[in-house]
């Protein structure tokens, strides 16, 4: 038969218990983690560029003639990047129509448009159907996008008049919800 | 009526769950043994509320039974008849009743293969616990994962179908059930681990018991996982195989526990060593299977693969708590009798080498685990949100991978206790050399890439050293020599250094292009002539598509296709692949000609040794057969195999432990 | 016994030959091709989970690799692309955790608990190396010589 070892006495007595005590800890903690994280789909999201200048945009308009940023200098611009067929922008579009519409006696706002994976036909006949008529640069590069860290469609950025980024949002907007943020924004005295 | 049947169904196989545990917890801890063996009978109705409601769910699938709402969100009338079988796992609720009938089956198979031990109380503790994970999944079912729900107003007239990719390719008919065979499988190795732990049988007795269980387990989950890649590869056209997604990444995670396991478990059956760690392992793969599902199903991390998120991720999370929370008290308070009674004597032995591949197994997973997870620990610490993908996961596990292709190599030359110089000269020197040659010819050949000859040199080290163990064992036993837990394990070792070696050089020697062509153009990657010849639209039954012909080398036509669903905004590409011993070659349509005669945009990605992923895959499933195969009969007397009792163990309450 | 380990130091020999062979060859000038696939394997797809601007085919990833290629073809260092690209979309868009800071913690961690694990082996082998001196009882060496005869 085999060979007993001695026992090696009371040293190792209650490793055990205390590695156990340990593991459970750690796991305590990881669980803590893991059920105190929200889902990784967000609405409002942190992006690098909140609070410095928007990257210049310039490029050619939907309806002809070169659309640039820096020409709404004075105002809020809503950079919206959008194509026809993502269904979000769809349901986002009218709440587009609204915000230009009720800023454009006061002037205080306007909406650009900057279309993302799209050919200038379908977001033509898209438009003709749902309306709104602010300006739409072409971005097939995508070069645009790049600028502005664009994940995903609709996205949209909130300029502010002196050329910051205020705010940006990677799923649909509402026009009461951009509103209240311009409201804060002034509020806040800048 | 399908709902009504399938809901009743999963409310009997809760409520018998629910009674087995009671009367066998009874008959537990008031010792009686007719209680025993009448609660067994509830696995049985477990069962068979299982497969009745599988069966409805089934039946509601194929008959487009759209007023049960999970029918009118995965399945349409178009669907093919496959994709509505394979529909039952395209989402959450359907999985989860998936996973409920391999529990019930794997609990079913276990109460009769123990039919005659049905008043032994570590039987008894290990089916409590497997129904109690009974109870979890079928609970889910009945609460926030109700596979039969109804839907709320009119019944519509036709469903939404499957997600595309789910009914692009007939891989998903096999790939999700080998994994959840693979997952679920390791519930009786726990059970009976936390059993042993309950009656303080904590002595060899209960791996014995399991063993086989476990390997079978393993076996499915290393099938399930490949069979995972090959899916990746021929439905999502980024011509990779392995993303290091955390969806990927979890399902690696109890395989990599589990592999540590089934290796450490032999220091344990002929030495008496490493208790604490192999229950330790045990109860971590199961806990990581409850975790992966946790991860994947919540959201908290997004994921190619996550095809449906719900609210049972707290429910998951907490029944992973609880379950580790339970072992780890358990293992805390058995801690004395766990002490083991064996020593290493020497670290280059058997059992020296198990011991190291277990560190490197350990260290490997806690890798995987900790890169899955740290973005959502980093962000728990301030930081901002941070990804961590392939060039983290290659470089810190690439060590790890070497250091355990060296032990493959060395480990099955070393013998138990003791190795003497003169026995490692003889048994390693020819693997050692063919190792060597392979390295010299690769660089020969002019390869280069420093971890990937290593890779190539160690595993030509590792495939020698499993084939010479092969031809020994043959020899001296004819075919038998084949079978059994060593000789089958060389046969496994040989399909992972099969794949490692495709691994690395698929990774190492790709190439990728993206070509714009006209019909009748041609481009050349890597040595290959791809021709455009033009596009042909087809119609079927769920999907329109555009299929591109392309001719690859003057051999054959394939037909990388753009594949629009109905409720799909985008295209779902469909890859075409040349395939070849040698080299795949892979196509891609980025975006369809807008005129017949326009320009295609075809992505060519070019990478070696792809099907030896495959082919090492399959080594490794048959492998495993063979190991669980009984092999060679030991003879009692044969000083290796024979069991330890140990003397500072205290006495075993019930001698039912002699394991033969 | 020495010869015995003439092989042995011949094998060794070939190896560390071979790879040196094989390593001095690699370190050739980094090519514009080169240095572009190097830092697209290395950010994320911003539209598609999991995967690197190198290996997705999306508009967006096409997009980052030309940028990536005209900015190293205009001299910027490897650096200050990826500087650029994380200014624009965050720290997320590098699938390479940087090593500084809490994330170089994910780098860390592994190496210390490595060395912990490893350390814990060498005080495993040590003390049972101290625990030899099995005494074996004439018993014990009869039922040995049965066994041995008996195979």
């Amino acid at each position: 038969m085999t060979a007993t070892v001695p026992p090696t006495g009371r040293r190792r007595g209650h490793t055990a218990r205390w590695v156990a005590v340990a593991v459970g800890l750690i796991i305590a903690l990881f669980v803590g983690v893991l059920a105190t994280r929200s889902p990784a789909i967000d609405t409002e999201a942190d992006t690098p560029l909140l609070g410095r200048q928007a990257p210049p945009i310039e490029g050619p308009g939907l309806d002809g003639g070169t659309v640039r940023l820096a020409d709404h200098r004075g105002k809020f611009v809503l950079i919206n990047f959008f194509n026809s067929w993502c269904v979000p922008c769809r349901e986002e579009h009218p709440e587009l129509v609204k915000f230009a519409a009720r800023h454009a006696a006061t002037g205080d706002a306007v909406v650009l448009g900057v279309i993302r994976d799209d050919t200038p036909d379908e977001v033509r006949r898209y438009r003709t159907e749902h309306g709104g008529d602010w300006p739409v640069v072409d971005d097939p590069r995508g070069v645009v996008a790049l600028d502005y860290g664009v994940r995903g469609q609709p996205e949209t950025f909130i300029v502010a008049p002196d050329g910051t980024i205020v705010a940006r949002y990677i799923s649909r907007i509402t026009a009461d919800g951009v509103d209240e943020t311009l409201r804060r924004y002034r509020g806040s005295g800048a | 009526m399908n709902a009504a049947v399938g809901l009743g169904a999963v409310f009997l196989a809760f409520l018998s769950a629910v009674a087995g545990v009671a009367v066998l917890t009874t008959g537990l801890v008031r010792n009686r043994p007719t209680l025993l063996r009448t609660g067994r009978v509830y696995v049985w109705l477990v069962l068979g509320g299982a497969v009745v409601a599988t069966l409805a769910m089934q039946r509601a699938l194929l008959t487009h039974d759209f007023s049960m709402r999970y029918v009118a969100e995965h399945n349409a009338r178009a669907t093919p008849t496959l994709y509505s079988i394979t529909g039952m796992w395209s989402a959450l609720e359907g999985s989860i009743l998936l996973w409920g009938l391999v529990l019930a089956g794997y609990l079913a198979v276990a109460v009769r293969h123990f039919r005659h031990r049905a008043a032994d109380p570590l039987v008894g503790w290990a089916t409590v616990t497997g129904l109690l994970v009974a109870v979890f999944f079928f609970g889910l079912m009945l609460g926030p994962a109700n596979p039969f729900r109804e839907v709320a107003g009119a019944i519509p007239v036709d469903g939404r179908g499957p997600n595309p990719l789910l009914q692009n390719h007939p891989l998903v008919a096999f790939h999700p059930p080998m994994l959840y065979l693979g997952y679920v499988g390791f519930t009786i190795p726990f059970a009976f681990a936390i059993a042993a732990l309950i009656t303080g049988r904590v002595g060899e007795g209960w791996l014995v018991e399991t063993r086989r269980w476990t390997l079978f387990a393993w076996g499915f989950l290393t099938a399930g996982i490949g069979l995972g890649a090959w899916w990746s590869y021929e439905v999502l056209g980024w011509g990779g195989f392995w993303a290091w997604d955390p969806v990927e990444n979890v399902s690696f995670l109890p395989w990599l526990t589990g592999t540590a396991f089934i290796h450490s478990v032999m220091v344990q059956e002929r030495r008496a060593m490493l208790r604490v760690w192999n229950l330790s392992l045990l109860v971590a793969t199961f806990s990581l299977t409850i975790l992966g599902t946790f991860i994947t199903r919540s959201g908290v991390l997004t994921s190619v693969h996550a095809f449906s998120e719900s609210a049972i991720g707290p429910l998951l999370l907490g029944f992973f708590a609880v379950a580790v929370a339970v072992s780890i008290g358990l293992i805390g308070w058995r801690g004395d009798r766990l002490r083991s009674p064996g020593a290493i004597d020497s670290p280059v032995s058997r059992e020296g080498a198990f011991l190291a591949n277990n560190v490197a197994f350990a260290a490997f997973a806690f890798v995987v685990l900790l890169g899955t997870v740290f973005p959502l620990l980093a962000e728990a610490l301030g930081e901002d949100k941070i990804s961590v993908g392939r060039p983290y996961f290659d470089r810190m596990t690439m060590p790890i991978a070497l250091a355990l292709l060296f032990l493959m190599a060395v480990a099955p030359a070393l013998p138990w206790r003791k190795a003497s110089g003169d026995l490692l000269h003889r048994r390693l020197l020819w693997p050692a050399w063919a190792g060597t040659a392979a390295l010299v010819a690769c660089v020969a050949f002019g390869l280069r890439g420093l971890a990937t000859l290593a890779a190539f040199g160690l595993g030509a080290f590792a495939a020698a050293a499993a084939v010479r163990q092969l031809v020994l064992a043959t020899r001296r036993q004819g075919w038998r020599g084949l079978i059994g837990r060593t000789n089958g394990g060389m046969v496994v070792h040989l399909g992972v250094v099969v794949i490692a070696v495709a691994f690395a050089a698929a990774q190492s020697y790709g190439h990728r292009g993206e070509f714009r062509l006209s019909p009748g153009q041609s481009a050349v990657l890597a040595g290959h002539r791809i021709t455009y010849l033009g596009v042909e639209d087809k119609q079927y039954a769920n999907r329109n598509a555009v299929e591109a012909m392309v001719r690859v080398d003057d051999d054959g036509v394939f037909r990388p296709a753009l594949n629009r669903f109905p409720f799909a905004r985008e295209a779902i590409g469909t890859p075409s692949v040349r395939v070849g011993g040698f080299e795949d070659v892979y196509l891609t349509m980025i975006s369809a000609p807008r005129t017949a005669d326009g320009e295609a945009v075809i992505a060519v990605v070019v990478q070696p040794l792809v099907v030896w992923l495959w082919i090492g895959g399959g080594l490794m499933a048959v492998g495993t057969l063979m190991a669980a195969l009984p092999g060679r009969r030991r003879r009692p007397t044969e000083p290796a195999s024979a069991t330890v009792p140990a003397a500072d163990d205290p006495p075993e309450p019930v001698a039912v432990e002699a394991a033969v | 016994m020495t010869k015995r380990w003439l092989p042995w130091s011949a094998m060794a020999l070939l190896v560390v030959g071979s790879l040196a062979i094989a390593g001095a060859d690699g370190g050739g000038e980094r090519t514009v091709a080169g240095r572009v696939d190097a830092i697209a394997a290395e950010v994320r797809c911003p539209t598609c989970e999991g995967l690197s601007v190198a290996e997705s085919e999306s508009a967006a990833s096409r997009t980052i690799r030309d940028d990536i290629r005209r900015r190293v073809e205009a001299g910027e260092s490897d650096g200050e692309i990826r500087a650029y690209l994380v200014s624009r979309f965050g720290k997320d868009i590098l699938l390479r955790p940087e090593a500084t800071g809490v994330s170089g913690l994910v780098w860390a961690l592994p190496v210390v608990v490595g060395v912990f694990a490893l350390a814990g082996l060498v005080v495993a082998f040590r003390r049972s190396r101290a625990r030899t001196a099995v005494e074996l009882s004439d018993d014990d060496r009869v039922l040995v010589e049965q066994a041995r005869r008996g195979r």
